[in-house]
């Protein structure tokens, strides 16, 4: 950006803090390095285009006659900015007034409420409403596209989401209609809003204006609470704040990660995450110890001690029997690593997955965004802990020797695959066939144990992404019943049978992957911290 | 019996009760007589309340009969005993409702900060203390419950002087 090229840093003074920044920085950006958050509507850190037309981010420079935007004003030697002054916040309290002529004082029934910058600044600059008598300008609502909701009337003309559209996902579909206190935000005449990639308009609205639908009424922003998270719905590993209200997901925003996401994600992580906690779930340990009627007895529920007690004891009866394993590739890191020291105990070398396949998309500007076709989060992990990829699943049940008959006292161990396409006598003939899953499919009925576990959202743990990256995700959720992180189980299962210990939080589970799986060697749980970090490169 | 029981003799004036009574009929008398009486006919007559006192809620209604309530929240919220629960819902008109309002009147501490926070002035404290019911269920009242009271509704501060300067 600097014209010269000669100096490679800049420094200046913004609010008496001496600062240096790298030359072309802008001031608005400079500030933030000195904890100075400059207001702002249009400028947006993710969205190219400055076109300084919000005249927020006005900001006092010592020996220039007039106030400038701090959004487009390259940081220069010696400049002495001064973004508190009298005449910087009367510009602001200015604008603010101008923005309350006909936004709505609605704020009891918006969806932004609490989380709104209008709301934000009208009270940091006190000018809570305009001085205007005549009526305010009423455009009511409108549908932008088949699940985002435009509200006109509190619209503030930023245009971050036309610019968001048209810069950074190159789809020119959304234009300003009209001028004045008559613009508002609509698809070009002709043109449908129909973009992969168009929920992220709704994160970028700084007021409440733009609403996807789903959220519209649902929650107010103070009885959410917000967890970071790494959404699951393809192996990009788009970082994620995940918002819950009473154990429910509410809604999904991406969070700015500069080497995955940047500050985007795709509409089908959005929506497939906000439906991935639904649907009947495992909720207690389910053995078959002989009673009931049927050959080998029942499925019978019972508490963990007992269930863990149990299965423990049919491991250790078994011996190495080898056999065959189905692992999910949505399982987190650690439940693959103790799932693999199962199998390790077992001598089950093969374990399958298979991977559902999808629609891909692309954000242009933002090459590691990518919605990739396969629908997982973990598949990259399922391959380090010895998973072999499958195309279906009746690869998996012939490995398990259903197909060949020749089973019998061997074992099949299944991690949170729901088996879809299996046969009704899937495992049926396998030596011990233990269950670990967040759900209980109907090929599971055949399951000597089933152990219900939590699924992504209801524990803590590590994905691995695409390109080897180990990213964090936290616990959003209560998990149901009795399910517990599939972590928490397996290394009691294999405590009790005298290998390791018991482990009960994510820290050691992953330090202890780290210390026995070479890919994962390095690492430290506060060490990838909320960014991730990557995984060594021997495992790829 | 014991031997011991030691028999007083009182004279006749004073262990007779007609003295004793008639003093006890004489303040009757005198209060039946006196111009400044204060026992209250209860259930005919009733007390009269002051307009800030604090009692079971009742809910505004527009004028076809809907509850004022926009579901926004803030009595949820503010509320220190959490004892509105509210669950808000689009109506056909796309305009947001209460579909859930519900006030459990047992656990309230009728603090009127409800009232205080509405911003649409729909929830209100009610000048009224008759309540009683058979069961306790019956003490959480629902928006239909809320908008049928009809006792008048508490004034928490003048309206000629609303911020009380």
């Amino acid at each position: 950006m600097a014209e010269n090229g000669a100096k490679a840093t800049v420094t200046l003074t913004i609010d008496g803090v001496e600062v240096t920044v790298p030359s072309g920085t802008r001031v608005i950006e400079a500030a933030e390095h000195v904890g100075v958050v400059v207001p702002r509507y249009c400028y947006h850190p993710g969205i190219p285009s400055r076109p300084a037309q919000c005249r927020m981010c006005l900001v006092e420079v010592e020996g220039r006659p007039k106030l400038e935007p701090s959004c487009t004003l390259q940081a220069a030697d010696d400049m002495v900015v001064n973004t508190a002054s009298d005449t910087a916040r009367t510009a602001r309290q200015s604008v603010i007034e101008f923005l309350l002529v006909n936004h709505p004082l609605d704020c009891p029934i918006c969806d932004a409420a609490g989380q709104c910058m209008l709301q934000d600044y009208a009270y940091v600059t006190n000018q809570l409403e305009s001085r205007v008598d005549e009526p305010k300008r009423i455009m009511g609502r409108d549908r932008i596209s088949d699940d985002i909701l435009y509200f006109a009337d509190r619209c503030v003309i930023c245009t971050r989401c036309v610019r968001f559209m048209r810069d950074v996902a190159e789809d020119d579909s959304l234009i300003v209609a009209q001028r004045g206190d008559k613009a508002y935000i609509d698809t070009f005449p002709g043109r449908e809003l129909d973009n992969p990639f168009q929920g992220n308009i709704v994160d970028v609205c700084p007021v409440g204006a733009l609403v996807h639908e789903d959220f519209v009424f649902k929650a107010r922003s103070w009885d959410m609470d917000a967890t970071a998270s790494v959404c699951p719905g393809c192996p990009t590993g788009c970082n994620v704040t995940i918002d819950t209200k009473e154990n429910q997901i509410v809604r999904v925003k991406p969070r700015h990660n500069a080497a995955v996401n940047s500050w985007w994600m795709c509409d089908y992580g959005r929506n497939h995450l906000v439906m991935t906690n639904r649907g009947v779930r495992a909720e207690v340990p389910l053995i078959r110890d002989g009673g009931g009627d049927g050959d080998r007895g029942d499925l019978r529920p019972v508490d963990w001690a007992t269930a863990l007690d149990w299965v423990a004891e049919k491991i250790a009866a078994l011996g190495s029997p080898g056999g065959s394993a189905v692992v999910s590739p949505d399982a987190s890191n650690e439940n693959l690593f103790y799932v693999r020291r199962l199998l390790d105990r077992l001598a089950v070398a093969d374990a399958t997955f298979q991977v559902e396949q999808g629609e891909t998309a692309e954000l242009p500007t933002v090459p590691t965004l990518k919605l990739r076709a396969d629908r997982a989060a973990n598949v990259a992990g399922a391959g380090i802990f010895g998973g072999r990829r499958v195309d279906a699943l009746r690869n998996g049940a012939a490995a398990d020797g259903s197909a060949g008959g020749g089973s019998a006292g061997r074992a099949l161990v299944v991690l949170d695959d729901l088996l879809e396409g299996a046969p009704d006598d899937f495992g049926a003939s396998a030596g011990f066939f233990l269950y670990v899953g967040t759900r209980l499919p109907g090929a599971a009925r055949n399951a000597d144990a089933v152990l219900p576990i939590a699924t992504f959202a209801e524990m803590d743990g590590t994905f691995t992404n695409f390109e080897g990256r180990v990213q964090r995700f936290h616990q959003a959720l209560r998990p149901p019943g009795l399910a517990r992180p599939g972590w928490m189980v397996l290394s009691r299962v294999l405590a009790r049978l005298g290998d390791g210990e018991a482990v009960n939080d994510v820290r050691t589970a992953f330090e202890r992957m780290a210390a026995e799986a070479p890919p994962f060697a390095g690492l430290t749980w506060d060490g990838i911290g909320l960014k991730g970090a990557p995984a060594a490169e021997a495992n790829r | 019996m014991p031997g011991d029981v030691k028999v007083v003799e009182r004279p006749r004036a004073e262990s007779s009760y007609v003295r004793a009574a008639a003093k006890g009929m004489s303040i009757t008398m005198r209060h039946l007589l006196s111009p400044n009486k204060k026992t209250q006919q209860y259930p005919d007559e009733k007390w009269e309340l002051a307009p800030r006192t604090r009692g079971t809620h009742r809910m505004a209604v527009h004028e076809d009969g809907r509850a004022k309530c926009v579901a926004c929240g803030l009595c949820p919220t503010v509320c220190p005993v959490n004892c509105i629960k509210l669950v808000p819902a689009e109506d056909e008109n796309g305009e947001r409702y209460a579909a859930i309002y519900e006030i459990d009147e047992f656990r309230c501490i009728f603090c009127g900060y409800c009232q205080e926070v509405c911003p649409v002035e729909a929830i209100h404290l009610g000048v009224h203390y008759e309540n009683a019911e058979y069961s306790r269920e019956r003490w959480v009242y629902d928006l239909e419950r809320l908008v049928e009271q009809e006792h008048p509704v508490t004034a928490l501060w003048d309206p000629q002087d609303p911020a009380s300067q």
